[in-house]
């Protein structure tokens, strides 16, 4: 039997329930008077209150904030004034809805299924606006108004259009705004965003949108039922709006059009940092696209052709998209070397072109005889892979090999202050076992020490991978952001701090001879031509990726300077990746020459050409011009 | 089975169900025409749908026996479990709460659903633990209960869902037989937990200033330092207590103890919990910081039955709701459009059915042959007259914004449907009062 059973027929606490019951009838008493006096006592005052009044809301957005480089004279991003047509659907009869719609087609210059599609036969009920189109001047407002007893349910509102002045390899850092999306409200309505608010869909416009976005303003009027304004300006009830606040940004607007026009139309991406504070000068990936066509009536389609172009301009190559380091790992692998005194830098290596390991023949990109004996300086500056071969596998081993990349910052995002960064890898032979049931193999370390292999890396995170260098041991937090000003007045509200985003425990004069060995690449090694330029001491390491096609490599190169210097915080840092995918160049040296030379001696991308004489090695496409 | 049980049907309470649910398609009707007098919501053909859907499974269930469910009901807790964290995970999102299960372009919502299944679990918990098993364990078993799926609910966050089974707790522990001082202490620490969470933005917002009083409740540091001696005071009256068996030590450690432990989730509240979260809260309780959003409905609401009168309006003749400064008219406000187009007479009409409807629950309560189907009643019970409480007394502006529906006359299948199979268990228990 079960326990409830036993208890059948029990007596019920009869006290709380009557309790209860007279809790109850207290509730509907006290409702029932309250209602009674809502409806009897004061009914005639809501009488009147309902026939007569009512208060109607009308939103004055609030002005977007203007993004500058960190020169801070000129925007790079305005806003130009411009209306969107809304349309409340349950304003217009239904028998006229037709006659309406034609008409507004014919004064937009827009077809009239573009409006059926926006306000469809299920919202016919509604009493919510409904935006049919943005972007439309003043003067069609101004014809749309004077017809307005035509156009019931046709009304419109300030909705100013961000214009985008630099565009090019900007629009990857700076980005774009659009309308809020269904599924971006979902996650944003917490955060105070409301339907049909404009907001940034990546690059700064998104990363910092609300100090951009500012705060709509409101009006509110009483209006009668029918929505005339019946009082005077002293019922009206306004909120101004409050200015969304400027950026300046790290960015120099010269130095990054300079790295644009070096990269050229090559697919990659450029990175200049200045190491000494994370700022970061320039930052270029190749394809980008024009924001400003989204701002078009056709902007939906042409956002749809960049979406499916396959060399995916939307993809900001410099921080997301990973690529092997190649021989530019080598920088790690030095380090390494001399930190873990492993294998004494000044002994040498004979590389006789290749390496027989297993029953595997690796060879060097110098094939018999090879470059011969050579040291850890030689070996960096002529990016002998037998030398790092070797003292890979049999005298720093994977695991340490491991722990210096990701102490130069590899596998980890950097954080920079942009949308959408991805971290690389950094193999282990536990995650190898892992994925591939295999395991680590002794030619695995071989492929991992030159930079081939599993390991991938990001542009920013090579541009990070020198400023540790550069540093003495010490990376920056790589920041876009400088400043925010204040709108009106033009003073700074916040300045951005140099962050140290990572310090390594290595002996810091060590990288006094990384640099050494640095500067022995450029100045008598693989990149001495054509990066051993007057105007400045540059000191870097190339690389050249394998990808699997025989004739084709990703091109790395990433450097600093200037070498020897009294102030180090004029140091900058240049990394450069042009992908495989382009004609073979060996285009990343060249690039980064003419950064540099750009730089230092102050001088336009042609002038950097001219004056370095490149202009006769210009690839054929450029040259025809 | 006996034959002629059907006759003993609660003819009364299935009357004033169809009645009220009748009036709700009507108004729901009415919320769906346009000023121009055309019809632009097909609302209220669904509303006809799950009206008598509903109608049929309340007499399915009402011939059915509850005490079977007397087993089931673990299982059918636990399966609503699982249902909620499904939810909480894959659900679709609503008004900013992750509330909604879809089958293909059916949704249900799940909580409504889970104020059914928590009060089966709870009334068999509590009619088979023993009423001489130790008071206070029985109190925090039943606590247990009904909180797992307030903190899923919570989570989603659908607080106004979530608040509803605090009466349902306080009321089933309540007729249960449990001490009252539990109940009280239960009250008093939601109570003070939630006035010291909101208290520092309450101050910066709405006060615009702040009490030298109330200001040594608002900093973090302040709010700890008074935990920690009120938790002391607390175990000295314990000790004092055992030691001299005064009766007033009981009451100082009843006290302290329930300010200390509210002061100590507060603060964890307000770690856990972003300031906007707070806000929401503050707005849920004073609509008027929201002049804008929520308050603009409440004035609107006040107005639409304020103009309805005695007589009303008329069906189809109300201004506010037809020229559309009634917002959400068919769900959360289905009783303003209904006391402006019906006025006083209409309204006190439905408030004497729901009266009546909770009189007969209370009726069952005393007369059922078993504690479970007692406690079940206790229960719905609880949740119909708090939702009255609750939507109608926003709707007249006395109560706080949140969203709940008005039981048989707002817009909405789950709600409807959860409450259909409350009202079939109540007939089921009803009608077998004599077997014993």
């Amino acid at each position: 039997m079960l326990d409830y059973r036993k208890r059948v027929g029990e007596e019920r606490p009869v006290f709380r329930i009557n309790a209860l019951q007279y809790g109850y009838l207290a509730i509907f008493i006290i409702y029932g008077i309250k209602l009674f006096s809502m409806q009897i006592m004061s009914g005639d005052f809501y009488k009147d209150k309902a026939k007569n009044i009512a208060r109607r809301m009308t939103v004055t957005p609030a002005q977007r904030g203007e993004i500058f480089d960190r020169n801070y004279n000129l925007p790079m991003v305005l806003n130009i004034d411009s209306f969107a047509v809304n349309i409340i659907p349950a304003e217009i009869p239904d028998e006229k809805k037709g006659e309406v719609f034609a008409s507004l087609s014919e004064l937009l210059n827009i077809g009239i299924q573009q409006i059926e599609r926006k306000v469809p036969k299920s919202s016919y009920h509604l009493y919510q606006a409904i935006e049919v189109v943005s972007s439309v001047p003043i003067d069609t407002i101004a014809r749309i108004s004077e017809r307005i007893d035509e156009l019931p349910g046709v009304a419109w509102k300030s909705k100013p259009v961000r214009n985008y002045v630099e565009t090019g390899s900007f629009s990857h850092i700076i980005g774009y705004v659009g309308d809020i999306t269904k599924e971006e409200l979902k996650v944003m309505y917490n955060r105070g965003y409301a339907s049909g608010d404009v907001i940034g869909k990546t690059g700064i416009e998104r990363q910092y949108d609300d100090i951009l976005r500012g705060k709509d303003g409101n009006e509110i009027k009483v209006v009668d039922v029918r929505g005339r304004s019946i009082s005077g300006d002293e019922q009206t009830i306004e909120t101004s709006p409050v200015m969304g606040k400027n950026l300046v940004l790290t960015i120099d607007r010269s130095i990054q059009l300079l790295a644009e026009k070096a990269l050229g139309e090559r697919m990659g991406a450029v990175v200049v940092t200045r190491p000494s504070t994370g700022e970061v000068l320039a930052m270029v990936s190749y394809p980008y696209y024009d924001p400003n066509v989204f701002n078009s009536t056709s902007g939906g389609s042409a956002y749809q052709t960049l979406l499916e172009d396959p060399n995916k301009p939307f993809l900001n190559r410099a921080i997301q998209s990973h690529y092997p380091p190649a021989s530019t790992f080598k920088v790690v692998m030095t380090t390494g070397i001399l930190a873990e005194k492993s294998f004494p830098p000044e002994k040498t290596i004979d590389c006789d072109g290749e390496l027989l390991y297993g029953d595997r023949i690796f060879r060097c990109h110098i094939r018999r005889p090879g470059h011969g004996p050579l040291n850890l300086q030689e070996a960096l500056g002529e990016s002998c892979d037998v030398y790092f071969w070797t003292t890979g596998r049999d005298f720093l081993g994977v695991e340490r090999i491991v722990s210096y990349a990701k102490d130069f910052g590899f596998g980890q995002a950097t954080g920079i202050d942009l949308p959408g960064e991805i971290a690389g890898f950094v193999p282990t032979p536990q995650w190898k076992e892992r994925k591939f049931h295999e395991k680590w193999l002794g030619g695995d370390t071989m492929n991992m020490s030159i930079g081939q292999g599993y390991t991938l890396v990001t542009p920013l995170q090579m541009a990070d991978m020198v400023a540790m260098v550069v540093n003495d041991g010490v990376i920056y937090q790589p920041h876009i952001l400088k400043e925010i000003r204040d709108p009106v007045s033009g003073a700074i509200i916040k300045s951005a701090k140099p962050v140290v985003l990572h310090k390594s425990d290595i002996d810091s004069a060590l990288f006094e001879t990384v640099r050494e060995n640095m500067r022995y690449v450029v100045k008598e090694g693989t990149a001495e031509f054509p990066v051993n330029i007057k105007s400045v001491e540059i000191a870097g390491k190339t690389g050249t990726g394998e990808v699997g096609l025989a004739d084709r490599w990703h091109s790395w190169f990433t450097a600093f300077a200037p070498y020897e210097t009294d102030v180090p915080e004029e140091r900058v840092v240049v990394s450069i990746i042009v992908e495989a995918s382009n004609q073979w160049e060996w285009w990343a040296p060249y690039a980064s020459a003419i950064i540099f030379q750009g730089i230092f001696a102050q001088q336009s991308y042609e002038d950097a050409v001219k004056t370095l004489g490149f202009q006769y090695l210009m690839p054929a496409r450029e040259r025809r011009e | 089975m006996k034959a002629n049980r059907i006759l003993e049907i609660d003819l009364t309470m299935v009357l004033i169900v169809t009645v009220l649910v009748f009036f709700g398609i009507l108004f729901i009707y009415s919320s769906g025409v346009t000023t121009s007098g055309v019809l632009v919501s097909s609302e209220y053909r669904k509303q006809i749908m799950w009206g008598v859907f509903g109608l049929a499974i309340a007499l399915f269930v009402g011939i059915s026996d509850y005490r079977r469910m007397f087993d089931l009901s673990g299982y059918i807790y636990g399966s609503m479990l699982l249902i909620l964290v499904y939810t909480r995970i894959f659900g679709k999102v609503v008004n900013g709460a992750q509330s909604w299960v879809g089958i293909g372009t059916f949704g249900i919502q799940p909580s409504e659903f889970a104020k059914l299944s928590t009060i089966l679990y709870l009334a068999h918990y509590l009619a088979s633990s023993v009423l001489n098993q130790d008071p206070l364990k029985r109190f925090l078993i039943s606590c247990g209960i009904v909180f797992l799926p307030v903190v899923l609910i919570l989570s989603q966050p659908d607080l106004g869902t979530s608040l509803v089974f605090f009466p349902i707790l306080m009321m089933m522990t309540y007729i249960a037989g449990l001490p009252f001082s539990y109940i009280a202490f239960l009250f008093l620490f939601i109570a003070i937990t939630g006035f010291l969470t909101i208290l520092p933005l309450w101050q910066q917002f709405i006060m615009r200033g702040s009490y030298p009083s109330l200001a040594a409740f608002a900093g973090p540091r302040s709010v700890l330092i008074f935990a920690v001696a009120f938790l002391g005071i607390a175990i000295v009256a314990v000790f004092g207590y055992r030691r001299y068996q005064k009766r007033y030590f009981h009451w100082i450690g009843y006290f302290s103890s329930v300010i200390a432990i509210s002061m100590f989730s507060s603060l964890a509240a307000r770690v856990v919990l972003k300031d906007y979260q707070i806000m929401r809260l503050i707005v849920f309780l004073d609509p008027n910081v929201d002049p804008r959003g929520s308050g603009w409905n409440i004035i609107q609401s006040i107005t639409a039955i304020g103009s309805g009168g005695l007589w009303g309006k008329g069906f189809l003749q109300g201004t506010q709701s037809h020229y559309r400064f009634l917002p959400q008219q068919s769900t959360d406000f289905i009783f303003s459009i209904f006391s402006e187009e019906w006025g006083f007479l209409g309204g006190v009409t439905v408030f004497t059915l729901y009266a009546i409807l909770s009189l007969r629950m209370v009726r069952i309560m005393k007369t059922t042959s078993d504690p479970f189907g007692a406690y079940i009643a206790t229960g719905l019970s609880a949740i119909f007259v708090f939702h009255f409480l609750v939507n109608v007394g926003m709707a007249m502006g006395v109560m706080p914004i949140t969203g709940i529906p008005l039981i048989f006359m707002s817009y909405g299948g789950s709600s409807l449907l959860s409450a259909m199979t409350g009202i079939g268990i109540l007939l089921s228990i009803y009608m077998r009062r004599f077997e014993h």
